[in-house]
């Protein structure tokens, strides 16, 4: 999957942000193949990876769910939501769920202040939400289907 | 071409860091990531200084700032204090218990009642000195992970790493001693991997890792011969240079 790109240093980037789309994380082993590939010193890709959040080194869950605490957000309760999801997916931000459906995240500002409290889940935007409609929306996705 | 700095008359070359010049006059600025063998960081920021140039009044930092032309330099201005004053302060919560920051902190009159608090067992102020130190003589075993307040220098994934050679230059090179390198029974271990000592053949003493002779017979593209430690090496050599001008005298 290297082979697409030249064996240059400048593209190392591009190769990880594949990697991660292929895997859904960095696996170990590629991020050693790929530093023999590029003859890349392997600290010098582990702080690439480190350093970007798009990036991550643990497997993330199918479905991304970002929920925004910026201002907007925060002052419109996004923490609630923040609550709802861990109530019922039993997961923190930055973490994924036993099954690998889903991964949390909290993000700064998504530019949707006007619909706060806002969450992405993919790329799917809900806006003005509550407690229970993050209910419903999670169960869509084939959460929350203990209840 | 000359520059004055502190009132102080300098000879200068184009182009030579503005450190090295206050340097060699014997103006004293503090540093923390500046070394002279790996130059071109400016992480730390302590060595700011006011520079006038055509009139014109701009802080720089010292270690990283080429002079050009003939210009006045203030390295203890009232502004150049506070500001090492904030950098002290912010460097003193990040390492509370260091001593070189704690021996700045008070040189520069920073109070130690902050409303900060840092980790006592934190000494590294990531100023990256090591991770140079380690790209350029080592083997770039170790680099800066995550980022903002989770940011430290480790090797991938914290463990022992097969590019270490275990030479220890980053923490010999590091300003705050915040690298843990210990050495007992003929073992050194730095960055959580122990290596085995050479010892050296004519005192005995143990010196330097195996990785580490290998490393730089292979990067000299010779074998250097006898393993000799630092002291021996230095006998030899005066032994041997003794025999010459005895020889032609």
């Amino acid at each position: 999957m290297f082979e697409k790109y030249p064996k240059e240093q400048r593209y190392t980037l591009s190769i990880l942000q594949d990697l991660q789309k292929e895997y859904n994380y960095i696996p170990k082993e590629k991020l050693i193949e790929l530093s023999e590939h590029l003859g890349i010193p392997l600290s010098k890709l582990y702080s690439m990876a480190t350093f970007y959040k798009a990036l991550s080194l643990t497997p993330k869950g199918k479905n991304i769910i970002k929920v925004c605490d910026g201002t907007a957000c925060h002052i419109r309760s996004s923490r609630s939501l923040l609550d709802e999801i861990q109530n019922t997916l039993g997961i923190k931000p930055g973490e994924t769920t036993k099954d690998g459906k889903f991964s949390l995240e909290t993000v700064n500002c998504l530019g949707s202040c006007a619909i706060a409290p806002v969450m992405v889940i993919n790329d799917k935007y809900y806006g003005k939400l509550t407690s229970s409609m993050v209910r419903e929306i999670l169960k869509e996705y084939g959460g929350a289907d203990d209840e | 071409m000359k520059i004055t700095i502190d009132g102080i008359v300098c000879e200068a070359q184009k182009g030579e860091m503005l450190l090295q010049i206050a340097r060699r006059n014997n103006i004293f600025i503090p540093t923390l990531c500046h070394s002279d063998a790996l130059p071109g960081l400016g992480s730390c920021r302590l060595c700011m200084a006011e520079v006038m140039d055509r009139g014109r009044r701009s802080v720089v930092a010292s270690c990283i700032y080429p002079v050009k032309g003939e210009i006045e330099v203030f390295t203890h201005s009232d502004k150049i204090k506070s500001i090492r004053r904030n950098l002290l302060m912010l460097l003193y919560a990040r390492a509370p218990e260091d001593e070189t920051i704690n021996k700045l902190r008070k040189e520069y009159g920073v109070p130690d009642n902050i409303r900060f608090s840092g980790d006592i067992e934190e000494h590294c102020i990531l100023c990256g000195l090591c991770v140079k130190a380690c790209e350029e003589l080592g083997s770039s075993a170790i680099s800066t992970i995550n980022r903002g307040v989770t940011k430290k220098v480790a090797t991938p994934y914290d463990e022992p790493s097969s590019q270490c050679i275990g030479c220890g230059a980053c923490a010999y090179v590091c300003p705050t001693n915040a690298i843990k390198i210990e050495e007992n029974d003929g073992e050194r271990t730095i960055w959580n991997k122990t290596f085995q000592l050479v010892r050296c053949e004519r005192c005995g003493k143990p010196f330097a890792t195996r990785e580490q002779l290998e490393y730089s017979n292979k990067k000299l593209g010779t074998d250097c011969g006898e393993a000799l430690c630092e002291v021996c090496k230095k006998a030899v050599v005066g032994e041997k240079l003794k025999d010459i001008y005895e020889r032609t005298t």
